[in-house]
């Protein structure tokens, strides 16, 4: 299983690789966005600021972490979809699994590879807070921000499989990623923190796994905060994990027996 | 008793096509007739031997194929391969077993190379590096490939074909299902493939399974035939039992085709 993992972050690399263009458009995208909430802070900064006194941090620090920490979760959600929808375009799905591996396997060379390339992501992002908007990140606790990382990868890589059982049905059209991106992004503190919003709201906020990830991202790199003091966001993510990945992967399974049935496999 | 690699049991499949946009229109989401591609089929298929898969266009040859292959699975039957194992519930085992190339080219990743392609594959087939790599010198020596280290999206129609053809020869499969294997090749090329064919069953032992549209191919290749039409069986067995079922002794495969398949 191990090398059948390599070979596809292999075949992954030179793929990306072939293309020369994207590299530089990614990170003036993410150069460009920071920008935004640069801007955004200058004029409304002082009046969100207030509301962010529990994570010690001015507007534009929070924001920004939230977004990139988002867009880090977000590569879970959205690339298995967008993955499986790339190998049916390619028409390589079908020659995948003409061979003998396992769906398992297959989802996980996949979240690993995602994996790896938001990680470049993010950090193109630390190193513009870092050196161009000299955000300080000298109290960060990494043991729990760490584990914060790799529980909200777990958790969104459940419904970003989740999705992409539709994508392999339905081929395009992704209500899962829809739902939880567009939810996901308004309720779960991203760009704001949740103490703005109703207490209605605030209850339904509390049902996303990116309300804990970015509660607890905050606090543990802002405030150094340890695995005991995030005791209840890491619960939470890991209930979440617990119950998303399985759950994912059986959707899977099923989702491509039905494409089976409907003989719609090498179809896009 | 004769030892049948792969067992086909009076397997249907139907196709519902999307539903039109008409219909959606006129609020319409069930009248969707489904069309049969499969309507009770049956056969057997020998250990180490060759069956040609022949019918008009929209037959079900390809169907047959890509079934045995586990990637479409049947409405109703059941089709079991090395006596034990059933599409739909061992395939893993079954995609050890059996190596497909089909005619599309829209299989591999155009923008790596051939052999970063056929590595690739090699590694999801199971093999090690070192087993990959004596696989692949073996096989592209075999196939007279000199080109695999160029991009894919610069082969034409026939080199694609080739490395198809090596790719589903990679783990050295027990059954080859090639779905109109010589398509695009040229002329010296195909007569090659044939050649191959014909020493993989009588030298190796492989059962190969394949499709095509050249009567004149087919009976060169010999072994067993399979003739289908919209879906079902119209006639199956070796030149003498196809001659028989039309009383024509002398008959070519061409003629009991046509005979069989014409419209009237």
């Amino acid at each position: 299983m191990p090398e059948k993992i390599i070979a596809f972050i292999k075949k992954d690399f030179l793929n990306e690789a072939s293309y020369k263009l994207p590299f530089l458009l990614n990170f003036i995208a993410v150069f460009a966005n920071i920008l935004i909430y640069f801007f955004i802070d200058l004029l409304f900064g002082k009046k969100i600021t207030p509301h962010l006194e529990a994570f010690g941090v001015h507007y534009f620090a929070y924001v920004l972490l939230g977004t990139a920490f988002f867009s880090y979760a977000g590569v879970g959600l959205g690339s298995f979809a967008s993955r499986i929808q790339r190998e049916q375009v390619e028409g390589t799905l079908e020659s995948i699994l003409s061979t003998p591996t396992k769906i398992s396997t297959i989802l996980s060379a996949i979240g690993l590879w995602n994996l790896i390339a938001a990680t470049f992501d993010l950090i193109i992002y630390i190193l513009l807070a870092i050196f161009v908007f000299k955000i300080d990140f000298s109290h960060v606790n990494p043991v729990s921000t760490l584990i914060i990382l790799l529980l909200t990868i777990t958790s969104f890589s459940g419904l970003g499989i989740l999705s992409a059982s539709f994508i392999i049905v339905l081929k395009r059209g992704n209500p899962i990623g829809w739902l939880v991106g567009a939810t996901e992004g308004l309720l779960g503190g991203v760009y704001f923190p949740i103490t703005v919003f109703p207490a209605w709201l605030q209850f339904l906020a509390g049902c996303l796994p990116i309300t804990y990830a970015i509660q607890a991202i905050q606090l543990s790199v802002y405030k150094g905060y340890g695995v005991a003091a995030l005791a209840k966001e890491i619960t939470f993510l890991l209930l979440f994990s617990v119950i998303l990945i399985p759950l994912g992967m059986t959707t899977f399974a099923c989702a491509l027996k039905k494409t089976k049935l409907q003989g719609t496999l090498g179809q896009y | 008793m004769e030892d049948h690699i792969i067992q086909v049991e009076n397997i249907r499949k139907s196709f519902t096509p999307p539903i039109s946009y008409r219909n959606i229109l006129k609020l319409n989401f069930r009248e969707r007739p489904s069309v049969a591609a499969l309507k009770d089929v049956s056969f057997c298929v020998p250990a180490g031997s060759l069956l040609g898969i022949l019918g008009p266009n929209g037959a079900g040859k390809t169907t047959i194929l890509k079934t045995i292959a586990t990637l479409i699975l049947p409405d109703k039957g059941r089709v079991t391969v090395n006596s034990k194992f059933l599409v739909g519930r061992d395939d893993e085992k079954i995609k050890s077993l059996i190596g497909l190339a089909c005619g599309q080219e829209r299989s591999f990743y155009w923008r790596l190379t051939g052999l970063q392609n056929l590595k690739f594959f090699a590694a999801l087939y199971g093999l090690t590096k070192r087993q990959a790599d004596s696989r692949l010198d073996y096989l592209l020596r075999l196939f007279d490939i000199d080109y695999a280290d160029k991009r894919f999206d610069s082969y034409s129609s026939g080199m694609k074909q080739k490395l198809a053809l090596v790719r589903a020869l990679l783990h050295d499969p027990r059954v080859l299902l090639l779905d109109e294997p010589t398509k695009s090749l040229d002329i010296t090329t195909a007569a090659n493939l044939r050649d191959f064919i014909k020493k993989l069953v009588a030298e190796h032992g492989k059962t190969i399974i394949y499709t095509t549209h050249s009567t004149h191919e087919a009976q060169y290749l010999g072994g067993t035939f399979l003739i289908m039409d919209k879906g079902e069986i119209k006639a199956d067995g070796r030149m003498e039992d196809l001659r028989k079922k039309i009383n024509n002794p002398t008959a070519t495969l061409e003629d009991i085709f046509l005979q069989l398949c014409r419209k009237k």
